[in-house]
């Protein structure tokens, strides 16, 4: 059961590559010679790759640094900057590069684009970290401390050692994620794989070049989870031997740390929204072009609303049965299963939505310009953020509970509606309400592949911005923020929740 | 009649082979523990007659049921076998109430059973407490609650006591074991605790890789566990090797009378407390030994001894304040009959 | 074996069970949306449309003309925007298979790339008859709709009157190091240097290309960001489209000789000055479809072409309609006559800016 399900669920997440060996072989090896083999596709791959390292790095130093704040220390405020620390994930990247862009002269090229997509992508790394510092037992830092390791020694020898699956799984989502960011590697102008994947669409209309490039962002793909699962396979799980209550974790005192250690905190909030925030009151003051009426821009909402709502139902209920998989047939296969629905994570949305045109027109044909086949090609990309929400949540319902209920007669349906959903379903929610919010932001998929006629906010604000119509873009940048925002609180409130994860 | 008949059950784990041809009867009424070191199968054997595992071979009955075995598996949730997991596994998001009423149907819940339970466990006026709100001891009785109130034919006990506090377990013990009985539950507690076994079991049973070593009652299986191994794992032995001559078996601690008469090469089973520790010639049978150490206990003192012939030898004495110190000499006699063991005592085991 | 979690562990989690009334509201909400999306989508109150066109250009600019037309005939049209490349390639994707009746394309080279899948059909001979040759398919696969000049745009503070080239090959000159804003990538700069290539051969093609990257160019993504910073100071100069000056007066509610960023058009015959064009494909199996040449006509029409001469400021191409106020005619600019919608050319001319290096 589990098993067909998961085959299925990758079968979905593996539409792309499909799509894309199809058009390769139609290339030609001689084609993808010329294509790849060349200086420029080596000076891609370097430029993707650092950006993706070093944004990555800044991601768990940021990500880190305010999870360790915020559950750990005397820091003031701390709830509010725990949610603070969040709300970038409702920060779609073109949005925050087109406002450093209009706010700061000259801002442009690897660096900044480095700097845009950390502000914007820490959260990933930040909301399991914060989860995870929350639900480590404090009794191993004690121990720790009692054989003589001072706290500096203790939180890099013990601490970071037990949130580690926390901090590589959000570590591989970010970098994953830069690879196939396209709004802030656009507007930024730094020369990646992907933003090189959207030129050459451009360059003489070229599709089939376009898909080799997109094929050599697979193989890095590859090599990134294949190293990712050889750091992973060193992990031990934490067991706790015993009973005894939990208590809460030691407080550390800032001290003199506090005042910088806010201002930290303040200054990656204001990059990551403030400065954002500036340039869409700017263009609002200096634009005279006007959004749709309220009626339009209501329905915008609701289709973006109504989409993304239908692309992270569809995720999770593909998500389901791979993440129980591997909560309960922890293993090699579940391991291959789950990464393989990485895969199409690190590629352009614009490849997504082709290869879901591609599938469409081939074989689902009654569903091709549906929200159904949008919704699904949502479910091809973002199905990694939720196979994570269901396996962390599944390891909350473990398997002695289910069997513990079926001993006292309960049959297998009752016992996932009384015991297994109650349990996992917050779990779920949280990973419904991340996928929800990425499908919110996505837009080059969402372009090819929503149906005719219908608008969202990220279409709309494409619209705009395509034609400098600032003033008008800029209430549809704002509400999808702040519609975005919403499910960022949930899952802020429930990584900073102790036992929950995100 | 028998509550359960396991007959050469088989299961295996790729290579490894948890059950192999182990035998159990149960009968109604009694509580069976089944004792074991980690990894004999034990706890296999628990979710195969539980139904979370499927028989390789073999059969298992419940009552006149058979519920495993010749290409049947009755599911766990149609076997009426309760299980009290080691960790409780209560529901978190459900009540004491709750937790308990899972098993019944709303007809039984409103007929007090609920109430009924938790008062046998001792936790009258406990149903609207969340399972966070109460200890460790606590929630193991819920979860002893919870298998007996739908009134199974059979409860299991997957080690329900190891994670608690050596002081709580005594009283959890009898508590549960008195619950048990006043509900005339059929239960099986799988143990690795030698102690826990003999003092609450009507019957035990002992498992070793796969296997039913010995079945009886808790006596039986100390006095005359039948071979070595058994004798070494239910309480300390002091194990002699002897050519037997009808009822009496010349032994390094001298001839001492078999509990029954045989002519073999045989093992001869000494438990330390049959042995009685003397001044120096005080009896005309004693053996000479020197003492070696000691471990004090409190209620008594195990002797560490060495006989002249360098054969070792443990000795239980009750703590009457003589004082034996290193090298001193004794006398050695034993009390009472001794367990033959077919065989010599195998070089490891 | 099994390592199963202690009760302590389930204290945890039932603590956090009981907080999570939120969570469960979203699921709940989230579920709600689904049933929601999904019974809109079922029983959406639209009826199918006439003919569906799937446009390049942006739905701004194009919807109103379009519901002009609706009003005017009463045919309803569905329309599906997207960027012209990608529209491209969908089609190619979609094949034969394709929902769309109509490709209306901002540029000749992605219509070449959907005529040459062999997607299109013929466009009906009275309408090609209304646009110069050089402005339609050689084999009649597509017909241009609006005319969009190529122009040097400055900042007027920053570049002096007489600083201006006369030519566009002038501006590989020292005097223009670092100050030049191009869009290799777009289409636009890619039909100019076909043209370059066209009236001045390959080798002169391939040399201004190296001069330009030579001289430091400031390659931006596409043309309204130059337009923009040019009118913020932030660059002096720049290659693009004549029409993104008018977009950005708009935006800012001036009139465009208040912009800081002025143009400066290429004359006599100066491949600088080149015209592109917008234009509509008829796929083919709306090639009996009345309604479809019914809407190209429209866009060929009076209506159709004075909406685009004066809405967005492109040139409109048919006899009879006036430019806006304000450009110079085309007759004035003796813009160079070129054939440009050779798709192989393209090929080539796409070849010669990746091997200069400006696109990396």
């Amino acid at each position: 059961m589990l098993l067909t399900g998961s085959l299925l669920a990758v079968a979905v997440a593996l539409i792309p590559l499909v799509y894309l060996g199809v058009r390769a072989a139609e290339a030609g090896g001689e084609r993808i010679r010329a294509e790849l083999l060349t200086g420029a596709t080596a000076e891609l791959a370097a430029t993707s790759l650092a950006l993706a390292a070093l944004v990555t790095a800044g991601c768990l130093l940021l990500g880190v640094g305010a999870a360790f704040l915020v559950t750990r220390t005397d820091l003031p405020l701390r709830r509010t900057f725990g949610v603070v620390a969040a709300l970038p994930l409702a920060m779609p990247t073109y949005v925050a590069a087109f406002g450093w862009v209009s706010v700061v002269d000259g801002f442009h090229g690897f660096w900044p684009a480095a700097l845009v997509l950390t502000f914007c992508s820490f959260p990933y790394v930040y909301l399991p970290v914060a989860a995870a510092l929350r639900s480590v037992d404090p009794a191993v830092e004690e121990v720790s401390q009692s054989l003589g390791r001072g706290g500096r020694r203790t939180f890099t020898g013990v601490t970071l050692r037990q949130i580690r699956p926390a901090v590589v799984a959000g570590g591989l989502l970010v970098t994953l994620y830069v690879l196939s960011d396209f709004g802030a590697v656009a507007l930024l102008r730094v020369n990646t794989f992907t933003r090189s994947v959207f030129t050459s669409f451009d360059l003489g209309f070229d599709r089939v070049g376009a898909l080799v490039q997109a094929t050599a962002l697979v193989v890095v793909t590859l090599v990134i989870l294949g190293a990712e699962l050889a750091v992973r396979r060193h992990d031990t799980r934490y067991a706790k031997v015993g009973g005894g209550t939990r208590r809460p974790a030691r407080i550390v005192r800032l001290g003199p740390w506090r005042a910088p250690a806010l201002l930290a905190i303040v200054a990656v909030a204001a990059g990551s929204f403030a400065v954002p925030g500036a340039a869409l009151v700017r263009w609002t003051a200096e634009g005279v072009s006007r959004p749709g009426s309220p009626a339009e821009i209501a329905g915008a909402a609701a289709n973006s609303m109504g989409v993304s709502a239908l692309g992270a139902a569809l995720t999770m209920l593909l998500a389901l049965p791979i993440g129980l998989l591997t909560a309960r047939a922890p293993g090699p296969l579940s391991a291959v299963l789950d990464r393989l629905t990485y895969l199409t994570h690190a590629l352009p949305g614009l490849v997504v939505g082709l290869s879901l045109v591609f599938f469409g027109i081939n074989v689902a044909y009654p569903l091709y310009q549906t929200r159904w086949l949008l919704a699904l090609a949502y479910a091809t990309l973002f199905l990694p953020l939720a196979v994570g929400a269901v396996a962390s949540a599944a390891a909350l319902s473990p398997p002695s509970l289910e069997e513990a209920a079926r001993s006292l007669g309960r049959g297998p349906w009752a016992v996932l509606r009384t015991v297994t959903l109650p349990l996992t379903l917050p779990g779920i929610g949280a990973g419904a309400a991340l996928v929800f919010l990425t499908c919110m932001k996505e837009l080059p998929a969402t372009l090819l592949l929503r149906p005719t006629g219908m608008d969202t906010l990220a279409t709309e604000l494409w619209t705009h911005t395509s034609v400098a119509a600032y003033a008008a873009a800029s209430p549809y940048a704002a509400l999808l923020v702040i519609l975005s925002a919403g499910p960022v609180l949930v899952l802020a409130r429930r990584a900073l929740t102790p036992g929950g994860t995100p | 009649m028998n509550a359960l008949v396991v007959r050469a059950a088989h299961k295996a784990f790729g290579p490894v082979k948890a059950l192999d041809g182990a035998e159990l009867t149960v009968p109604a009424g009694s509580l069976t523990a089944v004792l074991g070191p980690s990894g004999c199968g034990k706890t296999t054997l628990l979710r195969c007659v539980a139904g979370f595992e499927h028989l390789d071979a073999g059969e298992i009955t419940l009552g006149d049921r058979a519920v495993s075995g010749s290409g049947r598996h009755v599911p766990a949730h149609r076997r009426g076998v309760a299980v009290v997991p080691q960790d409780g596994a209560l529901f978190p998001h459900l009540d004491v109430a709750g937790n308990v009423g899972y098993g019944l149907d709303a007809a039984q819940r409103r007929s007090g059973r609920v109430d009924q339970v938790l008062e046998l466990v001792g936790l009258a006026g406990y149903g609207r407490r969340m399972p966070h709100q109460l200890s460790g001891g606590q929630q193991q009785r819920v979860a002893v609650a919870r298998a007996l109130a739908p009134r199974p034919r059979l409860v299991l006990l997957d080690e329900p006591f190891s994670a608690l506090d050596a002081g709580l377990r005594a009283g959890l013990r009898a508590d549960v074991r008195a619950a048990l009985h006043a509900d005339g539950a059929t239960a099986v507690l799988v143990t690795h605790d030698q102690g826990e076994a003999l003092s609450m079991a009507d019957q035990v049973v002992v498992m070793h890789q796969g296997r039913v070593r010995r079945q009886g009652t808790p006596l039986e299986v100390y006095r005359t566990p039948g071979d070595p191994w058994v004798a070494r794992f239910v309480g300390d032995a002091v194990l002699l090797p002897g050519t037997a001559g009808g009822d009496r078996v010349p032994t390094p601690l001298g001839e001492l009378a078999l509990d029954r008469a045989c002519h073999d090469t045989i093992t001869v089973l000494v438990r330390p407390e049959q042995i009685r520790v003397t001044p120096p010639d005080a009896a005309p049978d004693a053996v000479a030994a020197t003492v070696r150490g000691q471990l004090f206990h409190g209620h008594d003192v195990v002797l560490d001894l060495r006989l002249d012939d360098g054969t070792p030898v443990t000795a239980r004495v009750l703590d009457r304040g003589q004082q034996l110190v290193p090298g001193q000499r004794v006398g050695l006699t034993v009390d009472g009959p001794v367990h033959a063991m077919p065989g010599p005592e195998p070089v490891a085991g | 074996m099994r390592t199963d979690r202690r009760p302590s562990t389930a204290v945890t989690i039932g603590t956090d069970t009981r907080r999570k009334a939120a969570p469960r509201a979203v699921v709940a909400s989230l579920a709600a949306a689904v049933l929601l999306a999904a019974g809109l989508a079922g029983c959406s109150g639209e009826e199918p449309k006439d003919i569906t066109v799937y446009s390049g250009r942006t739905q701004s600019l194009v919807q109103p003309l379009i519901d002009e037309f609706t009003k005017k005939t009463g045919i309803t049209v569905a329309v599906r925007y997207g960027t012209t490349a990608q529209t491209a390639a969908q089609l190619q994707e979609e094949g034969d298979k394709s929902p769309a009746d109509v490709f209306l394309s901002q540029d000749a080279g992605a219509l070449g790339a959907v005529a040459k899948a062999g997607l299109l059909a013929q466009v009906p001979a009275e309408l090609l008859a209304k646009v110069p040759a050089p402005y339609q398919h050689a084999g009649g696969q597509w017909v241009g709709v609006t005319g969009r000049l190529r122009v040097f745009a400055y900042n007027a503070d920053q570049v002096k009157p007489e600083e201006l080239p006369k030519s566009v090959l002038d501006v590989t000159g020292p005097q223009w190091k670092g100050r030049l804003g191009v869009a290799p990538t777009n289409a636009s700069f890619q039909t100019f240097v076909t043209a370059l290539r066209v009236q001045h051969g390959d080798a002169k093609a391939k040399q201004f290309l190296d001069g330009i990257k030579a001289n430091e160019p400031q390659i931006r993504d596409n043309n309204i960001v130059i337009v923009g910073e040019i009118n913020d100071g932030k660059l002096p100069a720049g290659l693009v489209n004549h029409y993104y000056l008018f977009e950005k007066a708009a935006e800012l509610g001036v009139s465009p000789d208040q912009l800081k960023v002025k143009l400066h058009y290429f004359g006599d015959g100066d491949t600088g000055g080149l015209l592109n064009v917008s234009g509509l494909g008829l796929l083919k199996k709306a090639s009996g479809n009345a309604k479809a040449k019914q809407f190209m006509e429209y866009l060929l029409g009076v209506d159709g072409q004075t909406y685009f001469a004066t809405k967005t400021f492109e040139y409109p191409l048919i006899a009879g309609v006036p430019t806006a106020p304000g450009l110079p005619s085309l007759a004035d600019l003796k813009i160079p006559a070129i054939n440009l919608n050779d798709l192989d050319t393209l090929a080539a001319s796409v070849e010669m800016i990746k091997n200069s290096g400006l696109t990396s």
